[in-house]
């Protein structure tokens, strides 16, 4: 550790000998995360079914993610994205466990062995999330407006089926089986579109 | 993919899903890979809508407007739906975010643990130790706050009002005072004091001490020199080896008894004291006599040994007049063992119940000192069995147990082999958590945990008794199962603290024992080679197990009767 580094973190991780070395490197790793946070999140979230905690493990994460960043050596220029996201997660799933056994006192935790399943098929395709987007969205449009107004309101932020049934009065099991329904047709044309692209 | 599963998988990600149904999601998503491919995909969808729900408010303002008519809405949200690049918006979110994070998260991971102005270690941490990557991965570092140790004792009595410590406390910085007996105190940097009471003290650092008034010897060696002692206007810095001290209201003396100490402040500034040397450094100059009849060492150290022999003694009479009452189930008096092969079982219900020593058992010394005799099960083979057939209307569980550490995540007092129906279970979690449990039902599968073949038991935990600053001490742990008063109480030294109801679903009346082990675990899985590592990092020196539930007056009374000494 060079003594006079700065305090700051960015400036002082080590091995890097000149300050515009470590800036580079720096901006090169946020760029790398900004890219890919999305995947990395998306891995994340699927090992913790209620979705607690994701933005607690995503910024233990980044932050290991930093301070490992040393070690973090592609091959090429090329792979870099790819290995980093599969780095990253490798990271992520770790935090996971470790957020559980800390606080992960809910219902909704997986044991262990559904977390290391889950994690092992989720890294088969990390880089799919671009194209499942899109599929996404092409689906939604192919639905009347109101279909996709409610199935989107029951995913907007703060909202539930729940609290949506009461303000509609519609009763919650028919809600319920109606969104799922969507779910299910949204599903199918999703699968469907990305075998078609192949 | 069934409609079932799918049903179930969206139950999970609302979270709306039973724990029998989220048992069976998990037993499918471990078993069956496509399963897994449709929870990814779920969830997935899951993530999307939420990300494009959200990032529309457009649609969501206009929506909340219409909400009280949903389905006439037929206006089209076409650009609403954040169909325009929320990838481009989303990196700058995240370039912003991620460099925030990164400096503020760093910062506040740190100045969470070095905020503590009282803490010397933490205050020297630079910032820069931030980004040190081998410090991530480890648990945050136990910290003591602290300058010496009591590490021995006569007699003492503990001024009124003035915070008591026992042997083997760390002492922080502040005021030490007691009226009588003998204190031995090991400041960090290698000095030792015996101080004579009454006497008060101040402890300021690792290397310097103020006497406010008492009589006490210092000795420094080598690694300690440099050591200060203040009393009255003078700093005594030590050079050599040995030198005593005596400060009342109105007078302040200093001799030296081997070696050399320099004085600074006050009337003698500047004077160096050597071997047979003796200064006043307050008041009347006149009496010159030494300082005499100062307790050193060996002084100490011999009342002690008579102290702890008669106390050793006492304990011997109580632990007789104990191993006659009728309610034992099994009585061990290790403390006063002779053989290294087994421990006899002293209550009436006779040597069938003898504890036998197995694997790396060793004897060290029990809560009386050498003289008595603990057994450590440091290493994992390490083992006291016993078989202690029968049936039971009640438990009461107390021991003496030196706890050096908490290693193991599940750390043994007593437990039942099989913990099969009506057996019990004695431990200390990690956390510092006194478990007590009995199994309800060993039916694989009636329990309600998440492993398919859980059994149905009930844990009793106390609040953490145990921390690292307790680490060597002796104390006395009582845990009390009452089926008929419906109540588990749990005790330390003397102390109750817990007390829970039995509730009617983990209600067991007949109370069984059987094959079990003292300090470890012994054959949890019958039919494997494998065991969980559950041995004591620490030593047992008493155990008694008795039929009935003790009162806390009970407790009490076996923790008063059995203290060692400087408790």
């Amino acid at each position: 550790m060079n003594p006079s580094a700065q305090p700051n973190p960015e400036t002082s991780s080590a091995d890097q000998t000149t300050p515009s070395a470590r800036e580079a490197r720096y901006s090169e790793f946020v760029s790398l995360l900004a890219r890919h946070d999305q995947s990395i999140r998306r891995f994340a979230r699927s090992l913790l079914p209620s979705g607690q905690g994701v933005d607690d493990v995503m910024q233990e994460t980044a932050l290991e993610c930093w301070k490992k960043y040393e070690s973090f050596t592609p091959e090429t220029a090329e792979d870099a994205a790819e290995e980093f996201i599969r780095w990253a997660c490798v990271i992520a799933r770790y935090k996971v466990l470790s957020w559980q056994r800390d606080r992960g006192r809910d219902r909704l935790v997986f044991r262990e062995g559904v977390i290391e399943q889950l994690a092992q098929t989720a890294m088969r395709d990390l880089s799919q999330r671009e194209r499942e987007r899109n599929a996404i969205e092409a689906c939604l449009k192919e639905l009347e407006d109101r279909e996709r107004r409610l199935v989107l309101s029951v995913h907007a932020p703060g909202e539930s089926v729940a609290k949506i049934a009461e303000e509609t009065g519609i009763k919650v099991r028919r809600l319920y089986s109606k969104v799922n329904a969507l779910r299910k047709r949204l599903a199918d044309c999703v699968q469907l579109r990305l075998l078609e692209e192949g | 993919m069934d409609d079932h599963l799918r049903n179930l998988i969206f139950q999970a990600l609302d979270q709306t899903i039973s724990d029998d149904d989220f048992e069976r999601l998990q037993d499918a998503l471990e078993q069956h890979e496509d399963v897994r491919i449709e929870y990814l995909r779920s969830v997935g969808l899951y993530e999307s809508l939420t990300e494009i729900a959200a990032e529309s408010d457009e649609l969501v303002d206009r929506d909340r407007s219409t909400r009280e008519a949903p389905a006439q809405g037929t206006s089209a949200p076409t650009r609403g739906v954040g169909l325009d690049d929320p990838a481009a918006w989303g990196w700058q979110r995240w370039a912003i975010a991620a460099s925030i994070l990164l400096l503020a998260s760093g910062a506040a991971y740190w100045f969470g643990r070095i905020n503590d102005p009282s803490d010397p270690i933490a205050v020297d941490l630079r910032p820069q130790q931030v980004v040190q990557p081998e410090q991530v991965d480890e648990p945050a570092e136990s910290l003591l706050a602290g300058h010496a140790t009591l590490s021995r004792s006569v007699d003492l009595r503990w001024s009124n009002g003035s915070v008591m410590y026992r042997e083997g406390d760390v002492l922080p910085n502040g005021r030490l005072r007691f009226d009588a007996g003998v204190a031995e105190i090991d400041f960090f940097c290698g000095a030792t004091l015996i101080v004579d009471g009454p006497a008060e003290l101040d402890v300021e650092s690792d290397w310097s001490v103020r006497v406010i008034r008492g009589r006490l010897r210092a000795s420094v060696p080598p690694a300690a020199r440099g050591f200060i002692v203040k009393a009255a206007d003078s700093e005594i810095i030590d050079l050599g080896t040995e030198f005593a001290v005596e400060v009342s209201p109105d007078r302040a003396r200093v001799e030296v008894i081997d070696g050399e100490v320099e004085l600074r402040g006050g009337r003698n500034h500047g004077d160096h004291l050597v071997t047979g040397q003796r200064q006043w450094l307050k008041g009347s100059q006149s009496d010159s006599e030494s300082l005499e009849g100062l307790s050193t060492v060996r002084d100490l150290q011999r009342r002690r040994e008579d102290a702890q022999a008669q106390q050793f003694q006492q304990w011997k009479t109580h632990s007789q007049q104990l191993s006659e009452d009728p309610r034992l189930i099994a009585y061990y008096p290790i403390a006063q063992s002779q053989s290294d092969r087994f421990i006899p079982n002293r209550a009436a219900t006779g040597s069938q119940r003898d504890g036998i020593l197995v694997g790396p058992v060793t004897p060290a010394d029990g809560r009386f000192g050498p003289a008595s005799t603990g057994l450590e099960f440091d290493r994992p083979g390490a083992r006291v069995r016993t078989r202690i057939d029968g049936e039971f209307a009640a438990f009461t569980f107390a021991c003496w147990v030196r706890i050096d550490s908490l290693e193991h995540r599940y750390n043994s007092l007593f437990m039942g082999d099989g913990y099969e129906n009506g057996e019990p279970h004695w431990q200390i979690h990690e956390d510092g958590r006194m478990m007590f449990s009995i199994m309800v039902d060993d039916t694989p599968g009636s329990g309600l945990g998440p492993a398919e073949d859980a059994r149905l038991h009930r844990i009793y935990y106390t609040d953490p008794i145990w921390d690292v600053s307790k680490s060597g001490k002796w104390l006395h742990l009582a845990a009390v199962y009452d089926p008929q008063g419906r109540q588990v109480n749990q005790f330390v030294n003397g102390e109750q603290v817990s007390s829970e109801p039995i509730v009617d679903q983990f209600h067991v009346q007949t109370l069984r024992i059987g094959t079990a082990e003292i300090g470890n675990w012994g054959q949890p899985l019958r039919d494997s080679p494998w065991f969980a590592v559950r041995n004591l990092n620490g030593a047992i020196d008493e155990l008694a197990i008795f039929d009935v539930a003790l009162t806390p007056h009970d407790i009490q009374s076996l923790y008063e009767q059995g203290k060692p000494l400087g408790y």
